[in-house]
């Protein structure tokens, strides 16, 4: 099976992880990217969460043998996920709706930073109020780590469109940021 | 991509992704815990597979591998040309690359009511899954896929109000 193997940038925790199969490494890792990409697909942070708890589970059991970057994998099982979570959820009575909740906790998705809480707050803000398929690349790209490449295919798009949509989404960003400036 | 963009792209970069919640770790801790303890029970979730599934996921990657194989030296083979010295770069090794993984949902069907060894009363589901994962080395366009059918049922706990 040496064939398959392959270099990435993040591969090497990886291996170390597989090695001892400490999934508390991994997850510590890589947890909190796998959480922000599952927030794009879900309404609530807990369904992003329940959606993790799910392509984590499946991952470590099932695919964390498997070679190659396994960030794109959990990716496309986050969102397939995601997705098999809204279609049952359609079928949900409204009563279990209420009872497993059904707004979306107000939770910063990104921890306190060095530059100040009114900048992140000023960027978390702004990126909510881009085209859902914009923030979507943005979000894999920059804090998924994958290449637009990878984005194409887990997005089903040229490469081409989903570079051009990050820049869109920096672009529309700066306009918002530059604004939220100005406005105090 | 210009100058402000690309001190954007950093800035955002310095940005970490909020934890994910205690409670998703203990339920990570207690999932995991649960399938190495092979036969005891989740009470959150419940996940049983079939021998036969699992007959066919161990035969498919051997399969896979002896086709691939069989792909590598059909196309290494095929230009015989006369014997000059024929060097193939088997030194280097193959890059793989996962470039497509689906876990397609295709049945699900509720099961009704039924109650846990505890009393709580649960929701069964089953689910019927087929994933495939598909592995690219773009230097040769050689290509792998593996498909297994997945079944899972989940217990899932209901709380009435």
């Amino acid at each position: 099976m040496a064939l398959f193997r392959q270099n990435r940038t993040h591969s090497a925790p990886m291996e170390e992880s597989r090695n001892h199969d400490a999934w508390q490494n991994w997850f510590q890792l890589y947890g909190p990217k796998l959480l922000l990409c599952a927030r794009q697909w879900t309404r609530t942070l807990a369904d992003a969460e329940d959606v993790v708890q799910d392509a984590f589970v499946r991952f470590w059991r099932h695919q964390r043998e498997l070679p190659g970057d396994p960030m794109a994998l959990l990716v496309t099982s986050v969102r397939r996920a995601a997705f098999d979570r809204a279609r049952r959820d359609q079928r949900r009575t409204a009563r279990e709706e209420r009872a497993f909740g059904g707004e979306d906790t107000v939770a910063s998705v990104f921890e306190p930073s060095l530059d100040g809480d009114d900048r992140r707050e000023a960027i978390e803000a702004a990126l909510l109020r881009l085209p859902a398929e914009q923030r979507e690349v943005l979000v894999l790209k920059i804090w998924g780590e994958l290449t637009f490449e990878e984005i194409a295919l887990q997005l089903d798009l040229p490469p081409n469109t989903a570079a051009s949509r990050y820049r869109y989404a920096l672009a529309a960003l700066r306009k918002q940021l530059i604004a939220a400036d100005c406005h105090g | 991509m210009d100058e402000e963009l690309a001190q954007l792209e950093a800035e955002l970069k310095r940005l970490r992704p909020a934890a994910p919640s205690r409670e998703l770790l203990a339920r990570l801790e207690r999932e995991l815990a649960c399938s190495e303890n092979a036969g005891s029970v989740s009470a959150a979730v419940v996940r049983r597979r079939s021998r036969a599934w699992w007959l066919a996921a161990a035969a498919l990657p051997i399969a896979a591998a002896i086709t691939l194989l069989v792909t590598f030296r059909a196309r290494h083979e095929l230009p015989v040309t006369p014997p000059v010295t024929a060097t193939l770069t088997v030194s280097e090794p193959a890059l793989f690359k996962p470039v497509a993984a689906e876990n397609v949902l295709y049945s699900a069907r509720d099961e009704g009511l039924v109650t846990l060894d505890d009393g709580t009363p649960a929701r069964r589901e089953r689910l019927r899954y087929v994933d495939t994962i598909t592995w690219k080395n773009p230097q040769t366009n050689a290509s792998v896929r593996w498909t297994v059918p997945r079944e899972e049922v989940r217990v899932v706990p209901v709380r009435f109000q």
